[in-house]
């Protein structure tokens, strides 16, 4: 028992620990500071200026844009890729030599770099592609579909990008945790006189409890994060549309050439960020994260 | 087990069919536009087969770029990587998931941070960061990059795996006179190997794929990991297609190797370990 | 004794260099493979004839330069030969990186002749900021069998240009292809068109917006319908969108600088059926015009034998036996900014140049009625920076096409921004 002291924790810790205080906590010390000045172009000279750049940036419609297309940015991606995930586990759920192969490829959209998958998304979706020349062979529509054409549709085509990268893990980790119930509990319900549905409702979900709260507080902060697949596919636009808070604020610093303002929002949106964390920590569906048995 | 609603059945697999579809069919667009002479790739209406079939994409992709130094710089920085995360990762889950010491949760939750700031504009501060650190231009910056967005969620990873595993084996261990390394090295780590692969893999494929830090923090052509190296050869203005599509299937290649490799294991990692209750 | 003395010296010689060797890093974009061995081809020419320079290329990329070069000057590891556009110059001029190249350029003019489109954009607050060194221009590309069939004269005014691009649209093709994302390109195409409709300077001499004007209202509304026969993908398209739609003849009639190499490698078509006029213009202006792209080269070092190693390998590229060689990293897309470029046998005599002759003598042509948006009056406003780098011209182009707004309302909300983005 003598290992199990405090000492050795930290011993354990500290490479970790300092390997992110050197290169988290260093530049986001850096941001921080940077907030309060009116630095315009990176490099420039900047002096001290208190709160100005937060005023401008919780005044700034831009900003409040941002924040409202980030929220449709994640629940849409939330409910994109958990209801794919779900289809995909529940049809995989079963063992043959079928299900045993795809859980390993389907996994597949998933190594392709973003860069990559943007392009080939967009190949395949202008007026010259495979999809549209589908639809068109098979009569669904007259002329091609423009899969950006106005906001809504352009966000909702990021998305399915996005999704379409993502879900695969999401479905491989949810099919992990589904074969890890043991069947007999749903075969002793269904004995009782249970549905089939009620048992995946009833048994299977709050099972799945801790699974979900992993990736729902993680999926939420990796898709608020995401910038390439956006910024590649419509740059923000059409109007405004696509511009998420990693986009407003990569924006903000290097097109507005705002630093100041740019880190001083990216500073706000930590903070709400953190607010969800908290909330999900606090009241969140499942335990604590650092819970243990 | 009670027979199954025919119609049912049929419904799941027509929904299967359509996923798998979703899924795969954009690997096939690639994979068959690769194999298409330049004026087949645009050609309109689009052919599902190379009408005629060349190799003459991949010949251009050898030639014209240095693939092979492309692979090098993924290959380390993927292994080197995966090697840090691992080891710092296991060690940090152990103390936070195995050990009672006071800030275990602050300390967690602080870990949190970590995806917290967008990293599109960490990038600014981290390139200094490194030019402090000396690292700007070598591979080992997107090394110590990498291990800080995978190593986080890696020990969330290993929580489940490590409380897989019963706490009494530790105490005989203890009891036969083994110290905290023995214990760790002999009992722990055989047990952890799921684990370990998992979050291995799950490590060397988000590197695999990392674009941002690669291209801020590598100067030098040679030193390219692959999807930097690769996008270079998209030209601003025109775009081969075919080159395009030969670079993206080699891109993929590597990563496709090692699945069929190790895929299984990563899957089975994940069954029989991961998050589990 | 005369051969100990020769080898003396030889020595002597030797150290002499190796001590003085002046290393150089030069920073371009033009990533694509067969660029970058062009490039290297000219540095290790330069390197040979003179064994007191070392220049070394890395190639960066144009969609993440702008924080990379701020960081690597921030961090002081920036190169000493940084290629830009000329927003670019302004944005890394406020580090107080760019050291004036003045002399230099003045040097060069007088032996080469700068073109004004080209040299004029680096020419402010009385010093010259970079080094010319290829320029673009866009010109309407379309092909001559479509047309023909069709019975149209290759279009020279806007009202021909819609009159065309409405005859041409079929069931399974669409008149022209012109973008309308928020981009770059669709920057630049609409730019020709406000250019042509009288509206190219968007600053007053005192630095304030005048983008708000009846012309350039006229240049969106003109847009707008062109716009109605080009194909709906269109309005996410970047430059190479528009060359595959026109290559795989879904559009026969564009705007880009170039399209001959797509044409050439991924048509079967033979080079007489591509045709290229210059952007036609409103038929009661007839002003001739179009966007022109300045590449240039900054000096970021402020040591003198640095510098002065940079300034010989800038002037190096520009001498008319190499120069050809330089532009043709990209045949028959970067074109030349000087009088004595444009005559180079070095330019003219490579294979696709010889093939297309004909367009390339249009492309040359229209580099002398070049202009680019912020850099028409000889006075150059900070302010240009953020509207070229928000795509500003797009976004306006967006309002239209998108939204829904009139031209007018559009271009009042541009003229807006314009005005936040100058203060």
């Amino acid at each position: 028992m003598r290992w199990r002291t405090s000492f050795l924790a930290y011993l354990l810790l500290a490479p970790l620990l300092i390997w992110l205080a050197v290169t988290i906590a260093v530049p986001v010390g850096y941001l921080v500071y940077l907030s309060f000045t009116d630095m315009g172009i990176f490099g420039t000279s900047a002096t001290f200026s208190g709160l100005e750049n937060f005023k401008d940036v919780l005044r700034s419609e831009r900003f409040w844009q941002a924040g409202r297309n980030t929220l449709v940015w994640i629940v849409g991606n939330g409910l994109a890729q958990v209801t794919l995930a779900f289809a995909v586990a529940r049809l995989l759920y079963r063992r043959s030599a079928l299900t045993n192969f795809l859980q390993v490829w389907i996994i597949l959209p998933w190594v392709v770099p973003g860069v990559a998958a943007v392009i080939i998304w967009r190949w395949m979706l202008s007026s010259i592609g495979i999809v549209n020349f589908g639809l068109e062979a098979t009569r669904l529509v007259d002329s091609p579909v423009s899969f950006f054409a106005k906001p809504s549709i352009a966000m909702a085509t990021t998305i399915a990008i996005n999704s379409w990268r993502w879900f695969p893990l999401l479905a491989v980790i949810l099919l992990a945790a589904l074969r890890n119930i043991p069947s007999e509990l749903r075969e002793a319900a269904m004995v009782d006189g249970a549905t089939e549905n009620q048992t995946w409702w009833y048994i299977v979900l709050p099972l799945l409890r801790p699974v979900l709260y992993v990736l729902g507080l993680l999926g939420t902060l990796w898709s608020a994060n995401i910038f390439d697949v956006i910024w590649l596919l419509t740059k923000g636009g059409p109007s405004g549309g696509t511009t998420t808070l990693p986009v407003y604020l990569y924006e903000e610093a290097f097109a507005r050439f705002s630093l100041g303002t740019s880190a001083a929002g990216s500073v706000v949106m930590a903070v709400f960020v953190l607010g969800f964390v908290m909330l999900f920590l606090r009241y969140g569906w499942g335990r604590e994260l650092g819970g243990r048995r | 087990m009670r027979a199954r609603n025919p119609l049912r059945s049929a419904g799941s697999w027509v929904l299967l069919l359509l996923i798998v579809v979703l899924v795969f069919a954009p690997f096939y667009w690639i994979g068959s536009s690769s194999f298409k002479t330049p004026p087949d790739v645009i050609k309109y209406p689009p052919s599902l087969f190379p009408p005629t079939w060349t190799l003459q994409n991949f010949q251009k992709l050898f030639a014209s770029t240095d693939y092979p130094s492309y692979l090098t710089s993924s290959l380390f920085i993927a292994l080197a990587t995966t090697l840090i995360t691992v080891t710092l990762a296991t060690l940090a889950a152990y103390a936070i998931y195995r050990l009672e010491f006071p800030g275990r949760l602050t300390i967690l939750r602080l870990m949190v941070g970590t995806y917290v700031f967008p990293s599109i504009l960490l990038l600014i501060p981290l390139f200094q960061v490194m030019v402090q650190l000396g690292l700007i231009n070598s591979l080992w910056s997107l090394v110590v990059a990498n291990v800080t967005f995978t190593a986080p969620f890696s020990v969330w990873l290993m929580r489940a795996f490590l409380e897989s595993i019963p706490l009494e084996l530790e105490e005989a261990a203890a009891i036969d006179g083994a110290g905290f390394f023995q214990t760790l090295g002999l009992v722990i780590l055989p047990l952890l190997r799921p684990g370990l692969a998992t979050i291995a893999i799950y490590t060397f494929i988000t590197v695999w794929t990392e674009f941002p830090f690669a291209s801020q923090f590598i100067i030098d052509d040679a030193k390219r990991p692959l999807p930097v190296g690769l996008a270079a050869i998209i030209g601003q203005y025109q775009i081969d297609w075919g080159l395009l599509a030969a670079g993206a299937v080699f891109m993929a290649l590597p990563v496709v190797i090692l699945f069929a490799f190790v895929g299984r294991y990563f899957v089975e990692g994940l069954t029989t370990g991961a998050l589990k209750e | 004794m005369g051969n100990r003395i020769n080898f003396v010296l030889v020595v002597l010689l030797l150290g002499g260099f190796a001590l003085a060797q002046v290393d150089v890093r030069l920073w371009h974009m033009e990533q694509p493979p067969h660029r970058v061995d062009r490039v290297q081809e000219l540095i290790d020419a330069f390197n040979a004839a003179n064994p007191d320079i070392e220049v070394v290329q890395e190639v960066q990329n144009w969609g993440d330069v702008i924080p990379k070069a701020l960081s690597a000057v921030r961090a002081r590891v920036q190169p000493d030969i940084l290629f830009a556009i000329p927003d670019f110059t302004l944005t890394m001029k406020a580090t107080g990186a760019v050291q004036p190249v003045t002399e230099l350029a003045n040097n060069l003019h007088q032996q080469h002749g700068f073109l004004d489109a080209a040299i004029d954009p680096y020419s402010y607050q009385d010093e010259v900021w970079a080094v010319p060194l290829y320029g673009m221009v866009q010109s309407l590309w379309y092909r001559k069998d479509v047309l023909a069939e069709a019975g149209i004269e290759p279009p020279t005014t806007w009202e021909e240009l819609l009159a065309a691009a409405e005859a041409l649209t079929t069931e399974d093709r669409y008149g022209i292809g012109i973008p309308g994302s928020k981009s770059l390109y669709a920057d630049q195409v609409i730019y020709n068109f406000m250019i042509t409709a009288g509206a190219k300077t968007i600053f007053n001499d005192d630095g304030s917006i005048r983008f708000d004007t009846p012309e350039t209202v006229r240049a969106f509304q003109y847009y707008h319908d062109l716009f109605q026969f080009s194909p709906p993908d269109s309005v996410s398209w970047i430059w190479g969108d528009a060359e595959a739609a026109f290559a795989s003849g879904r559009v026969p009639m564009i705007i880009q600088f170039t399209t001959i190499t797509t044409f050439d490698q991924q048509t079967e078509d033979l080079p007489a059926n591509l045709g290229v006029v210059p952007i036609p213009a409103p038929a009661e202006l007839g002003e001739r015009g179009n966007i022109y792209y300045s590449n240039g080269a900054m000096v970021l070092t402020g040591d003198p034998a640095k510098k002065a190693a940079a300034e010989k390998f800038l002037a190096y590229l520009l001498e008319p036996d190499n120069y050809g060689r330089f532009l043709n990293m990209e045949p028959a897309l970067f074109l030349p900014v000087t009088a004595d470029g444009q005559e180079a046998e070095s330019f003219w005599n490579d294979p696709l140049v010889v093939e297309y002759e004909d367009q390339v003598r249009t492309m040359v042509d229209n580099s002398a009625y070049g202009a680019l948006f912020g850099f028409t009056t000889g006075q150059v406003f900070d302010g240009i920076g953020p509207i070229s780098a928000q795509n500003l011209l797009s976004q306006v182009v967006q309002r239209v096409l998108v939204d829904g707004d009139s031209p007018e309302d559009a271009v009042t909300w541009g003229q807006a921004q314009m005005e936040a983005a100058t203060r």
